[in-house]
């Protein structure tokens, strides 16, 4: 006779969904701050010339 | 952003189609395994358990702390840091593959013998793996200094990477519950076709999945030498 153990399969891949799509979504999160770390560091090189008015 | 005469500009962010194609792919693959793939007699529907925990195990095992391995040894021949970044970037991946691994071998393990987890040669030894590849990339948080850092780390991965072909063997050297491979052996896989064919849309969705999260990786690391070099500059 067949087992029913359908909720392990359901549990198994629902464990696998959230630990792939949770670390796809940590790296775009972390090159999302070190690309504003980035602005920021280009932002305070600039020369003040450069800078908007009222920057 | 960036002045012309920048001799590191900074990509601009982009659509990741690669990551939005394996993800597609890996969805595939759920409704594949889950709705149309039958039910295997004995073990009921936590056999299909065997479409995310075995295909993950393989790339994570083969592709990704193969190539940290091979990207290591490079490194320590050629010094070039895009390699020490495909090692680090690799074996990150490579973790959150083993991650899966031995998130979902429980669930199975516990239909199947009725235990969460055994203290066995390849469930042991596959932990003991991911503790050493969280050691790895600690350490690499730990030393400031990407010189030594990168070497460190590419002594450290390859030690890490000789722990694979026991991973492998260890169901042949030693009695343990775990079952014998049923794809990577010498012999045909002992699955029927529509299984197979399921596990193998499987295997490439997920080596799809590899290959767009180590790029995004990849990628993200590079960005990141570039914010710490671009600090050095600026005092």
């Amino acid at each position: 006779m067949t087992p029913d153990n359908g909720g392990f399969a359901t549990a198994a891949y629902i464990i696998t969904a959230i630990v792939y799509l949770g670390y796809a979504l940590s790296i775009k999160l972390r090159e999302r701050r070190i690309r504003e770390r980035l602005a920021r560091l280009d932002a305070s090189a600039r020369p003040p010339s450069s800078r908007p008015a009222g920057a | 952003m960036t002045s012309e005469t920048d001799p590191h500009p900074l990509p601009a962010p982009r659509p990741d189609f690669l990551l939005g194609a394996a993800l597609l792919a890996v969805a595939g693959l759920y409704v594949r395994a889950l709705m149309f793939t039958p039910i295997e007699a004995r073990q009921g529907a936590a056999q299909k358990i065997l479409y995310v925990h075995a295909t993950s195990a393989i790339v994570g095992l083969y592709i990704a702390f193969g190539l940290m391995a091979i990207a290591s040894i490079l490194y320590l021949w050629l010094k070039d840091e895009k390699l020490d970044r495909v090692a680090e970037s690799s074996a990150e991946v490579g973790l959150c593959y083993m991650t899966v691994v031995l998130g979902t071998g429980p669930l199975w393990g516990k239909t199947i013998w009725g235990a969460w987890w055994t203290w066995d040669a390849r469930l042991t030894s596959t932990l003991f793996l991911w503790f050493i590849i969280v050691a790895y990339l600690l350490l690499r948080g730990a030393v400031e200094e990407p010189g030594r850092r990168a070497r460190y780390a590419a002594v450290l991965g390859i030690l890490a990477s000789l722990l694979v072909p026991f991973i492998h063997l260890s169901v042949y050297l030693f009695r343990t519950l775990h079952p014998m491979p049923i794809v990577l052996k010498p012999s045909a896989p002992s699955m029927p076709a529509e299984m197979q064919r399921t596990f193998f849309f499987g295997l490439l969705a997920f080596i799809l999945l590899f290959a767009a999260l180590l790029r995004a990786r990849y990628r993200m690391a590079t960005l990141r030498d570039l914010a710490a070099h671009r600090e050095q500059e600026h005092g």
